[in-house]
């Protein structure tokens, strides 16, 4: 039953992040009655990147850590454009629980040539129930007016590995 | 699940290099969801630094027990901020239409609690409410 309710929300979570629908990311009734706002988001952008050999650092204190390093990219969205400057890279470690934490960091260029820098933290669980859980969470940072509300907004990001590289499918938090 | 906090009184740090700083420490509060609940349990923060620009960044750290006994670390970095008019009528106490400006975080979860283990596992978001009494947050579960 629970597993039920569990798909059912997933159904809705991927409308929302799709941004097909305006619909709850999730599941919580507020237990006050006048709070009607629900959690909405709507498409930012798509980030692909290209990714270099990755650095094995090893076992460390927090797990296993691999550094991704960042050679270029693109990313595409109505509101901005560009390319992803080489130099970033996603620092990751497996955690003992084989959970995957990302730390990324890269800088973006839009087609106009403004510098906007990029973080996410985020997990990878590839042993999640159905599909493989692959979740971040940016943030930007510009000092270009034309895209100042970077600064202000949260964003979710839903990960997938292609063949040729990560893809990110980035939405702001409404 | 949504969650309500108390806090005491403001420790304002006042003018540090990246803005105006003022830690507000959280005495309790509640939570409650279908896969959650309990208290909050006095001790943790959330750390506030207003930026140049007007946004309020907020950084929560929190330990929640359940009502079953498990402890749970949270955190949660947010944003806040909205129409000059809304956050002086926030900052005079009154209670203010929460979707008249945007106030919103990510927390995250970590416990060594198996039954709550899946927590340990998600991302979430979270839309905020700034009562009189205290914030309210409506926290999701990014699927």
């Amino acid at each position: 039953m629970e597993a039920r309710r569990r798909d059912v929300l997933k159904l809705a979570a991927f409308a929302t992040l799709s941004g097909c629908a305006r619909v709850p990311l999730a599941s919580t009734a507020p237990s006050s009655a006048d709070w009607k706002a629900a959690m909405r988001s709507r498409p930012l952008l798509t980030l692909r990147l290209s990714t270099a050999p990755t650095q094995d650092i090893g076992a460390g204190p927090h797990g296993t850590r691999v550094t991704f390093p960042i050679t270029g990219g693109t990313f595409a969205g109505d509101r901005l454009r560009g390319k992803v400057l080489p130099g970033g890279d996603d620092w990751t470690v497996t955690r003992p629980d084989g959970v995957i934490e990302l730390d990324l960091r890269i800088t973006l260029q839009t087609d106009d040539g403004a510098l906007v820098y990029m973080t996410f933290e985020g997990i990878r669980d590839d042993s999640a129930p159905g599909a493989p859980y692959f979740r971040t969470l940016p943030r930007f940072e510009t000092a270009e007016p034309k895209y100042a509300f970077l600064n202000r907004l949260l964003a979710v990001g839903k990960g997938e590995i292609r063949p040729d590289g990560p893809v990110h499918v980035i939405e702001e938090v409404l | 699940m949504t969650l309500q906090v108390a806090v005491a009184g403001p420790q304002k740090i006042g003018a540090v290099p990246l803005g105006t700083r003022v830690t507000a420490p959280i005495a309790s509060g509640h939570f409650e969801g279908p896969r959650l609940r309990g208290k909050v349990l006095p001790g943790g923060g959330d750390w506030t630094l207003l930026r140049g620009d007007g946004v309020l960044e907020l950084d929560l750290r929190i330990t929640l027990e359940t009502d079953d006994g498990a402890l749970i670390h949270m955190t949660s970095f947010g944003l806040r901020h909205g129409p000059p008019a809304v956050l002086a009528a926030l900052a005079r106490g009154e209670r203010v239409d929460p979707s008249s400006y945007y106030f919103r975080t990510t927390p995250r979860f970590e416990t060594g609690h198996p039954k709550y283990a899946f927590l340990n596992r998600l991302l979430a978001v979270s839309s905020g409410d700034r009562r009189p009494e205290g914030p309210i947050y409506t926290i999701d579960e990014i699927l």
